[in-house]
């Protein structure tokens, strides 16, 4: 058992359990967002004046709205301060804060992506590369021994001091779970719509917050290495994703595959960074040519992008998509069979009314089951703007 | 120890960097379209990957000092115009150049550098019919084919009377077609007024009427066509004095001759018409075009001084076999079968008559009137001088593939065509009856 990893699981616990209590001595009814709301101010509450500074923006930032890529944080920077940047505490704090925005699955997800940065981070720096030693990160596993130099677990120094950096000059880190950043637009409140962003390497949350709403689009998940082994556990992030959306595709009858199945080669995302509010023509199979059964698995498969925000926001979400059904389309470019066990090599698209997922791997890296790159959408709601401006 | 350390960095920064970096060796391009009434917009995204970039650079930064200058960078974004290619319903647009940004080098040499050029192609609203029209819009790129990959997209359209019908694309997506339909404004231009009569004059031919109604509208759009016809009907009410031209031939005899021209117009651009329907002649469309502005310059010659009188239906004739080249490739494209092709190219064909004759009688008279007075030497020499300028413009921007103002005047001239046709009759009706008059068949 990772110690470094039971010790943050705990305090998370504490603060979560703190969190909650300070909010029922306050709140007569608990509401999701006055959780939210209560969660954001105590991980405020553990900055210092300089950090407040560079983790809230206006909530009018359109640049700061618009920060965020697939891309390492060191090809592209971030707004806000990084999780390696953060006391023990802090980052405790961020993850309680996730937690009550994100949905269980939501967080594993996000917290699976980090973690497959992290492993980025071994493989990049190549045997002897590392010169903190396998055991730096967390204590390692026992028996290990972290080098002398290494921080001692848990202690609220920045992991990335002397060992952690990389490169020539001018040549920051490139990976690895500290590389995510946490800003704010706007004031969290109960009230008034506010922003919270999380991101990094192939991650983007962009949650909007208004009143009762909760908004997680647009958002990027994306996953290098897209398979990974933990502790002997095979880790996908995006493994559902896949997996889901082949067997959609193989429930389909040869007519219905024939217009789903697009007849070019799509080498990335459509609507990826930096392609906010753009419609495009829908193509593929429409959901009207698909019997119940069909029509129920393509909702299973982007539950799992709107489901990664909480119970009560997903559910809302899910009764938007599932009205605009009868318009939302299905396609699929490359491969329709993957090897058992790993990840689809094909693209796919659902698009509706009010919707856009994109599932694109990508070549870089050799295996394009290794590395793929998704997009969330709501073209009618991105960044929440059909509840702030109304 | 620190050797080694810096060597351990060296094969990281060498190892590590490419594979993890966004684009690899592939050249990104993607490209979103916009359909409007009578624009199309273009937005280009242009990613090099880190393996690429350095060539992508040296084609940018032609001076190599590491910095992408405003004429450099004009320079790149001209060149990927040139190989790019853009067609409505067969006839090349020209579109202009409306703005290339381009990323720090740096960001580019890291493979997450974008290149974003935005193009807009104005089409003359003259082309939009009355009623439903279906229309075929065709990009290509071809630039760097060799590294790159591409992305095509259509945006949904805005405009409630422009639908998308099918976007059909290449492997590559290097070739991307969208077929749409387009319903035009109610009370159109005289076009439209005239081409709804005669459509519904066509009655219930199915097929065969769509195809009346596409010959209708190629060579409505189709300028190039007209002015050649036009211009090639200047002199005809005229005798020529050897190496200039005289007075009015008089009536009977300019009806005949102008007759003649139209019909041997005719003829020629039917036979090929024919040929190239049934595939036994071929021809790339470019050289087409350049010899169609070609046949305008000579025309527009002959109307300023005789080059051939009393010969212009041969001359017709021979460049009408040119033109029924160009009829063709707009036909060629729909891909039909075979068995449909001689009711189709029948109809195509009656199309483009019907609108010829339209335009031949709108102007007739007052060719025919002002032919009878001094003022017509200054209308000769101004109309063929218009004429030969645009077909130089033609022929240059043909020849080097670039888009230009020319097809712009000629579209803004040809949307005001009624009232040009109107003042021009008015100004004919107003010389006859206030200036004296040469003797006909006077040919001092």
């Amino acid at each position: 058992m990772d110690v470094r990893r039971f010790r943050l699981g705990i305090s998370a616990g504490v603060i979560a359990i703190a969190v909650v209590c300070l909010s029922r001595s306050t709140a007569q009814q608990q509401t999701v967002t006055s959780r939210i709301v209560g969660a954001a101010n105590s991980f405020l509450g553990t900055l210092d004046q300089k950090q407040r500074q560079s983790v809230l923006y206006a909530f009018d930032d359109q640049d700061q709205r618009k920060r965020w890529s697939n891309f390492p944080i060191a090809m592209v920077r971030r707004g806000g301060i990084s999780m390696g940047e953060m006391s023990g505490i802090q980052r405790t704090a961020v993850m309680a804060l996730l937690a009550s925005v994100l949905s269980q699955r939501g967080i594993e997800k996000v917290q699976q992506i980090m973690d497959g940065d992290e492993v980025n981070k071994t493989t990049d720096q190549g045997p002897g590369g590392n010169r903190g030693g396998p055991g730096r990160r967390g204590g390692g596993p026992p028996g290990n021994g972290g080098p002398p130099g290494g921080p001692p677990p848990g202690n609220g120094v920045p992991p990335f001091g002397a060992g952690g950096r990389r490169g020539g000059p001018g040549n920051g880190p490139m990976f690895g779970k500290d590389l995510y950043y946490i800003s704010f637009l706007g004031t969290p409140s109960v009230k008034d719509p506010w922003m919270l962003q999380f991101g990094g390497h192939h991650l983007a949350l962009n949650i909007t917050i208004a009143g009762e709403h909760g908004v997680l689009t647009p958002t990027l998940t994306g996953a290098q290495p897209a398979l990974y082994t933990v502790d002997g556990k095979t880790v996908r992030p995006l493994g559902r994703e896949s997996d889901k959306a082949l067997a959609l595709l193989n429930a389909l009858d040869e007519n219905q595959r024939k217009k789903a199945i697009l007849s070019y080669e799509l080498a990335d995302l459509v609507l990826g960074p930096g392609q906010d509010g753009k419609t495009i023509q829908p193509e593929g199979l429409k959901a009207t040519e698909m019997n119940e059964r069909q029509r129920a698995m393509m909702l299973d498969v982007i539950s799992e992008w709107a489901g990664i925000i909480n119970e009560s926001a997903a559910a809302a979400r899910m009764d938007e998509i599932k009205a605009g059904l009868n318009d939302t389309w299905f396609a699929w470019s490359g491969p329709t069979t993957a090897s058992p066990g790993k990840n689809i090599t094909a693209y796919y698209r659902i698009q509706g009314p009010n919707l856009v997922i994109e599932y694109a791997p990508q070549t870089l890296g050799g295996d394009p089951a290794l590395h793929v790159h998704t997009m969330y959408r709501d073209p009618t709601n991105d960044y929440g703007r059909k509840f702030i401006h109304p | 120890m620190k050797a080694v350390l810096s060597l351990g960095f060296a094969a990281l920064v060498v190892l590590g960097r490419p594979s993890f970096a966004h684009r690899l060796d592939e050249y990104l391009q993607a490209t979103m379209i916009s359909v409007e009434e009578n624009q199309v917009q273009l937005s280009m995204r242009l990613i090099p990957g880190v393996a690429v970039s350095g060539v992508v650079l040296t084609d940018i930064d032609a001076n190599r000092d590491g910095v992408i200058s405003e004429e450099e960078g004009h320079a790149y974004a001209e060149r990927v115009l040139h190989e790019t290619s853009l067609s409505l319903d067969g006839r090349r647009l020209s579109p202009r150049l409306v703005s290339a940004t381009f990323p720090r080098i740096d960001d580019m040499k890291e493979g997450v550098g974008e290149i974003r050029i935005e193009l807009t192609a104005e089409f003359s609203s003259l082309s939009q019919p009355q009623g439903d029209a279906n229309r075929k819009l065709v990009f290509e790129n071809h630039h760097d084919s060799a590294i790159s990959v591409y992305l095509v997209n259509c945006l949904a359209p805005r405009d409630t009377q422009i639908r998308i019908l099918s976007q059909n694309r290449n492997r590559n997506q290097s070739f991307y077609e969208l077929d749409y339909a387009q319903s035009g404004a109610p009370g159109g231009d005289w076009l439209s007024a005239w081409e709804s009569r005669l459509q519904a004059a066509a009655g219930n031919f199915g097929g065969a009427g769509n195809m009346f109604r596409l010959g209708m509208r190629h060579i409505a759009e189709g300028t190039d066509h007209l002015l050649f016809l036009l211009v090639l009907l200047i002199p005809s009410p005229l005798v020529s004095g050897g190496s200039r031209w005289a007075g009015f031939a008089g009536l009977q005899r300019s009806l005949t001759h102008i007759l003649k021209v139209v019909t041997a117009f005719t003829l020629g651009h039917s036979i090929t018409l024919a040929l190239a329907a049934f595939g036994f002649v071929v021809l790339p469309s470019r050289p087409v075009e350049v010899l169609i502005a070609v046949s305008i310059f000579v025309s527009a010659v002959h109307a300023i001084r005789p080059l051939f009188p009393g010969r212009e239906p041969v001359i017709a004739a021979f460049f009408g076999l040119i033109h029924g080249l160009a009829f063709a490739a707009t036909l060629g494209q729909l891909g039909l079968q075979r068995w449909a092709r001689l009711v189709n190219v029948f109809a195509f064909n009656v199309g483009i008559e019907a609108v010829q004759l339209v335009v031949v009688a709108a102007i007739l008279p007052s060719l025919l009137l002002l032919s009878r007075t001094r003022a017509y030497s200054w209308f000769r020499m101004g109309g063929a001088s218009f004429a030969a300028i645009t077909s130089v413009g033609w022929i240059a921007e043909r020849l080097l593939n670039a888009g230009g103002p020319v097809d712009f005047m000629v579209d803004a001239v040809a949307q005001r065509a009624v009232w040009l046709a109107g003042a021009l009759f008015l100004a004919s009706v107003l010389s006859w009856r206030l200036l004296p008059q040469p003797a006909p068949e006077n040919a001092s």
